[in-house]
């Protein structure tokens, strides 16, 4: 008998979390030391929903650690000159100079002041999106938390690159960040621009295969066949930016011919649909106790909400008196008034947008947009019930799903709301089968959506808007994108700054808007994760900005565009190399809704490479030589390191006054762990953990929904209509306009208390038009883009093995365009093309597909590098340097949109 | 009898490439050769279009070409099913990489270097180098020797994973089956039943042994 499997002796548990898809716990094969080959983790099969498996992206692990074109040691700049075409001159320089430069950078800005002329942080910090970084960085946040106030405004594509309509409005309605269907349990899916195939990992895409192999029919609408198009039941080749209006036609049909089949229950007792909406736009209320008022068709009157034994009216008219709360300090008296329910305004609101007028806008058979409101609403089984631990809760098997473009930039509101108005006529929004959240960043705590729901005095979800009235409005800014001034709803949680609208820290570096503080440079930028000059829009601009920024530091890995205008590189240790606990499982991001919870931790599987060293080790050095050790520690011992290190049943928390090792802190992060998951009985430390390399408890999934705790809270959901939403857009108005402030006035206009369709695809052009002086004719295709599950968040196209592997996807190639359109141009498969936006030009290959609309052209991922060793070979074009960044084009939740108007010409053969 | 077969099935797969990076890593393959892969494939015209993701590699015939052409009697039929190349007969004369009707062949000359000659070979490189892969046809083996681990433990292929490939290991669709298609009850005879399945170049008969899914019977 052989005893040793050729699949390796030693195998060293670790984790990958380069996406939010993530973590994936996996295992690492080691010979003598050298890590040869990554593995899925069979032991974690049965306690993960991903079953042990391992992305693509964790593949590309090995690679990075031994990439020759690595930064091995301490780095710093010594040509004072910045600029794409400047020289840095980078020499090496040891750690002890490095950190003590950063030091005295510090300490020089702690003794003269924190913020500068404008009021804003002299320090700022840019990490890598959706919080990826924070789970590489050990102990910084701890550092960073010593040495505050930080701007972390500077995005890289937060806002425009994420799914951030869904985030805030989500989070407003549903606690829901991200918003997914209850995949094992849906069997309808309609997905606007969703590539979950492509963007829900390990567990996304295998839960979408066993929901495919039992029969879940998924209707995918978009301009390109996406892999998820590829792997749906039907492909709906929809016009760019006009989602909104499919999904209005959606709702058209259940609402105008198929009433009597929704789940008035759900309307009635969870939503605000019977609440009384009063002339004004405003709810009716009770004079004296100030709330919404409802009308009983028991007793025939007008009550309060919350006046228990009575049966709310779902639609109608009627006159009733009451009182009308506007904004400020508004306050209407009435008598005898006609008012409406929320859910009959709704009725009405909706009546223009026919599947007839959808098509049209849409260029798609009107007859398919009413098939699939029909199938939606046959699949809802309205009325059903299944058990979960326990308890009785609405079965409703049907999910709408939005992808990025669709839920983000103008639109984005729209299609929130519509999807989410979608699940609610049909009482699908968080329950078993139906559409769910999986993330809370803006509302506490974080660790827990359940415990997150708080009852407003309206009788709503209670939501941490910032204040737009006068008395605490935040009228000046106190971070370069104005998050909490400018969005009220982006809340002031750790996340809220790099909620946005990010590029408006960068647009106003060039020139600040009207009546506007004018943004100043930070005096020290800390860049970890993330290289902004290629992964937001108008990259040359960006890019210009960067090489003004007088001393940025950046944890760098290899080279990039921008860190080739940093003052000192680190070089931190790579995914495989470093060591780090973190919490996972519970419910978050995409997919990762699992029956356990717990920790996992990220060891070294080999020795790191040249002189790099461990982030919390960095950290620590950093707080010592900044003199605010003993705030770093705190923070530590408080828990930024991921675990409280000392609660009422536990102590393991470290000395304040002393630097500790980096096994030492993360050992009494272990212990914590521990404790916590046994309740204060186990206080296993870092040896368990390294061996192990997860420990996990259950979650129990009665917590995947919110139904539960929103039933016994007596909480309904503030939909259809949008009275606090409306109330703080007008505010905010007067707010601004106090200070002569006209600038945001188109965002204002969706702070709408039902939302008004608008022409989007219009709203595009003519702001391209205005700002550009050109006539949109002149580039008839829409542009846009698609996820790679091979790069996206990866930050790894250095890494040759996952170039290799990407290219068997057939649109990672170049520029993708309709094969029949090509053929019309006179283009053929592997011409180089230049393309041209009204911003700027960019060269490729051309690729011709069918599977794309002809009025449309695609590019994938972000590349077009060149400062990043390997990838700067690549000759692949991307769209960020074709897409300007435009106040016009920024909604009210401060996002954008990927989208662009190009033209292309040929300008070579194909080899 | 045994015979060892590869299943896959269209309606799980997604084409993101694990099972090409898995087999890669645990086959330290060379830049540009892939035992493993997954054909990015579009039918029809627009709108009326499908993409389809297809799963190839060596379909370890009945009747293999490979070994028809060589003449070194390198490459063999196993008992099991597998075919296999014993790189000591093999000459490097690469008839049989023209004879595949799957492209599954390759021939490497020269040590794995990711980066290119300029930076030489990485650690791991250098750690497996394969050096009796040089100059000689290679292709996917189904990670035989996991399967006479296996056999030799009394663990099963394509159920126990230090006994399965490690690209059906990977495959996080679970859309890649490994197992005995002799065994009436093995999961890949399970699924054969189940679905309906078809096979690439059926009209060349060469007995291959990748079955390809496509919807439930």
């Amino acid at each position: 008998m052989t005893t040793e499997s050729p699949t390796g002796k030693t195998k060293i548990p670790t984790y990958c979390y380069q996406c939010v898809a993530g973590p994936d716990l996996l295992n690492v094969r080691v010979e003598d030391g050298i890590a040869t080959e990554v593995q899925p983790n069979f032991d974690a099969a049965d306690c993960t929903p991903a079953a042990g498996k391992v992305c693509v992206k964790a593949f590309g692990l090995i690679q990075k650690v031994y990439n020759p074109h690595r930064i091995l040691t301490p780095m710093k700049r010594t040509n004072p000159k910045k600029g794409r075409n400047e020289d840095p001159k980078f020499v090496p320089i040891s750690w002890d100079e490095a950190l003590d430069t950063i030091a005295d950078k510090v300490k020089q800005i702690q003794v003269e002041g924190k913020t500068d002329e404008a009021g804003y942080p002299k320090i700022a910090a840019s990490f890598g999106g959706g919080g990826t970084s924070t789970y590489y960085m050990g102990t910084f946040p701890a550092f960073l938390s010593a040495i505050t106030p930080i701007d972390m405004g500077f995005g890289s594509g937060q806002g425009v690159k994420c799914y951030h309509s869904e985030h805030l409005y989500g989070e407003l309605w549903h606690r829901a960040f991200i918003v997914t269907p209850d995949t094992p349990k849906c069997d309808y899916i309609i997905s606007f621009g969703m590539n979950i195939e492509a963007s829900g990992g390990v567990c996304g895409v295998k839960r979408h295969a066993d929901a495919r192999d039992r029969g879940v029919k998924r209707i995918q609408v978009e301009p390109h066949l996406s892999q998820t198009g590829a792997a749906s039941s039907e492909w709906v080749p929809i016009r760019p930016k006009t989602d909104p209006a499919f999904m209005f036609a959606l709702i058209h049909v259940l609402l105008h011919e198929q009433r009597d089949r929704l789940d008035k229950v759900f309307l009635r007792d969870r939503t605000g649909s019977p609440y009384l909406v009063a002339p004004n736009g405003y709810y009716l209320r009770d004079p004296e106790s100030k709330k919404p008022l409802i009308y009983d068709l028991k007793s025939k009157q007008a009550v309060p909400f919350d006046t228990p034994d009575t049966e709310p009216a779902l639609e109608g008219q009627y006159i009733l008196s009451g009182i009308e709360l506007g904004a400020d300090e508004d306050r209407w008296e009435h008598q005898d008034i006609k008012v409406t329910t929320a859910f009959e305004k709704l009725v009405e609101h909706m009546k223009p947008f026919t599947p007839l007028w959808a098509g049209r806008v849409c260029d798609v058979d009107h007859k398919i947009i009413r098939r699939i409101a029909l199938e939606y609403l046959d699949h809802a089984r309205i009325g059903e019930t299944i058990e979960v631990d326990g308890r009785t809760m609405p079965l409703r098997p049907v999910a709408v799903t939005l992808g990025k473009t669709v839920n983000n930039g103008w639109g984005g509101f729209h299609c929130c709301w519509a999807r989410t108005m979608l699940a609610v006529l049909v009482g699908a929004l968080e329950v078993p089968g139906g559409t769910i959240g999986t993330t809370v960043r803006i509302n506490r705590p974080a660790s827990d959506r359940n415990d997150s729901v708080k009852l407003s005095e309206d009788g709503f979800l209670a939501y941490p808007m910032n204040p737009t009235d006068k008395e605490n409005w935040v009228a000046k800014p106190e971070v370069r994108n104005a998050n909490r001034t400018l969005v009220p709803l982006v809340g002031n949680s750790a996340w809220s700054q790099a909620l946005g609208p990010t590029h408006l820290a960068w647009m106003q570096q060039e020139k600040g808007p009207e009546h506007w503080p004018q943004a100043t440079k930070p005096a020290l930028w800390f860049v970890y994760r993330t290289n902004p000059a290629i992964s937001f829009w108008d990259t040359e601009q960006i890019t210009e900005t960067i090489a003004t920024f007088p001393f940025t530091v950046c944890f760098a890995y290899t080279r990039d565009e921008t860190n080739h205008m940093a003052d000192i590189l680190l070089p931190d240790r790579t995914d495989l190399e470093g060591l780090q606990l973190i919490r996972i499982g519970g419910t978050k991001f995409i997919e990762q809704f699992w029956d356990h919870q717990g920790f996992a931790l990220r060891q070294p599987v080999t020795e790191p490479q040249g002189d790099t060293r461990d982030f919390t080790w960095i950290s620590t050095e950093l707080a010592r030589r900044c003199g605010v050790l003993e705030k770093y520690n705190k923070a530590v011992n408080r828990g930024a390191a991921g675990v409280a290190l000392k609660t009422d049943y536990y102590d393991f928390s470290l000395d304040e006054s002393q630097a500790h090792d980096v096994e030492t802190i993360w050992d009494a992060n272990c212990k914590a762990a521990s404790a916590e998951i046994t309740g204060g009985k186990e206080s296993q430390g870092l040896d368990y953990y390294k061996e192990k390399g997860y420990r996990l408890t259950g979650f129990p999934r009665i917590k995947w929904y919110l139904t539960a705790k929103m039933e016994d809270e007596g909480v309904r959901y503030e939909l259809p209509y949008q009275e606090t939403l409306k109330r703080v857009g007008v505010q905010l108005g007067r707010r601004l306009h106090e200070r002569g402030i006209s600038w945001w006035d188109e965002q204002l206009e969706e702070y709408e208390g039902l939302p008004d369709m608008m022409d989007f695809q219009a709203l595009w052009e003519g702001a391209l038009e205005r700002n550009f002086g050109v006539d949109i004719s002149d580039y008839p295709f829409w542009l846009v883009t698609s996820r790679s599950m091979q790069y996206a968040w990866g930050g790894n196209v250095s890494i040759q093995m996952i170039r290799e592997v990407s290219q068997n996807i057939g649109t990672h190639g170049g520029l993708v365009m309709n094969t029949g359109q090509a053929h019309k141009l006179g283009l053929k498969d592997g011409d180089r093309v230049e393309i041209t936006s009204p911003l700027s030009a960019t060269r490729g290959i051309l690729v011709t597909r069918q599977g794309i609309r002809p009025d449309t052209l695609m590019l994938m991922g972000q590349f077009d590098h060149w400062a990043t060793p390997f990838a700067k070979d690549f000759d692949v074009p991307s769209m960020n340097s074709l897409v300007p960044m435009l106040l016009d084009l920024t909604d009210s939740s401060g996002s954008g949109a990927d989208l662009a108007r190009v033209k292309i010409k040929k300008i070579g053969d194909a080899k | 009898m045994t015979r060892y077969v590869m299943v896959a099935d269209i309606n799980r797969c997604v084409g993101c490439q694990t099972c090409t990076a898995a087999c890669k890593h645990t086959n330290a393959t060379a830049p540009g050769v892939q035992w493993r892969k997954v054909l990015d494939f579009e039918v029809g015209t627009y709108p009326n279009v499908r993409r389809a993701f297809i799963p190839v590699g060596c379909n370890h015939c009945l009747d293999a070409p490979c070994a028809d052409v060589c003449p070194t009697l390198a490459t063999y039929k196993r008992p099991d099913g597998i075919v296999s190349i014993d790189y000591d007969l093999c000459i490097g004369c690469a008839y049989c990489i023209q004879a595949c009707p799957y492209q599954a062949r390759d021939r490497v000359d020269i040590p794995n270097k990711a980066y290119g000659k300029q930076f030489g070979q990485m650690k791991h490189e250098q750690k497996v180098p394969h050096s009796e892969r040089r100059a000689v046809a290679q292709k996917c083996t189904f990670c035989v020797d996991r399967i006479d681990y296996g056999t030799a433990n009394g663990l099963t292929p394509g159920i126990d994973p230090d006994a399965t490939p490690a690209c059906a290991n990977s495959c996080i669709a679970n859309a890649l089956i490994f197992g005995d298609i002799d065994d009436p009850e093995s999961n890949v005879s399970q699924l054969l039943r189940t679905h309906e399945h078809f096979q690439m170049h059926e009209e060349l008969e060469t007995g291959s042994g990748f079955y390809y899914l496509w919807e439930r019977k």
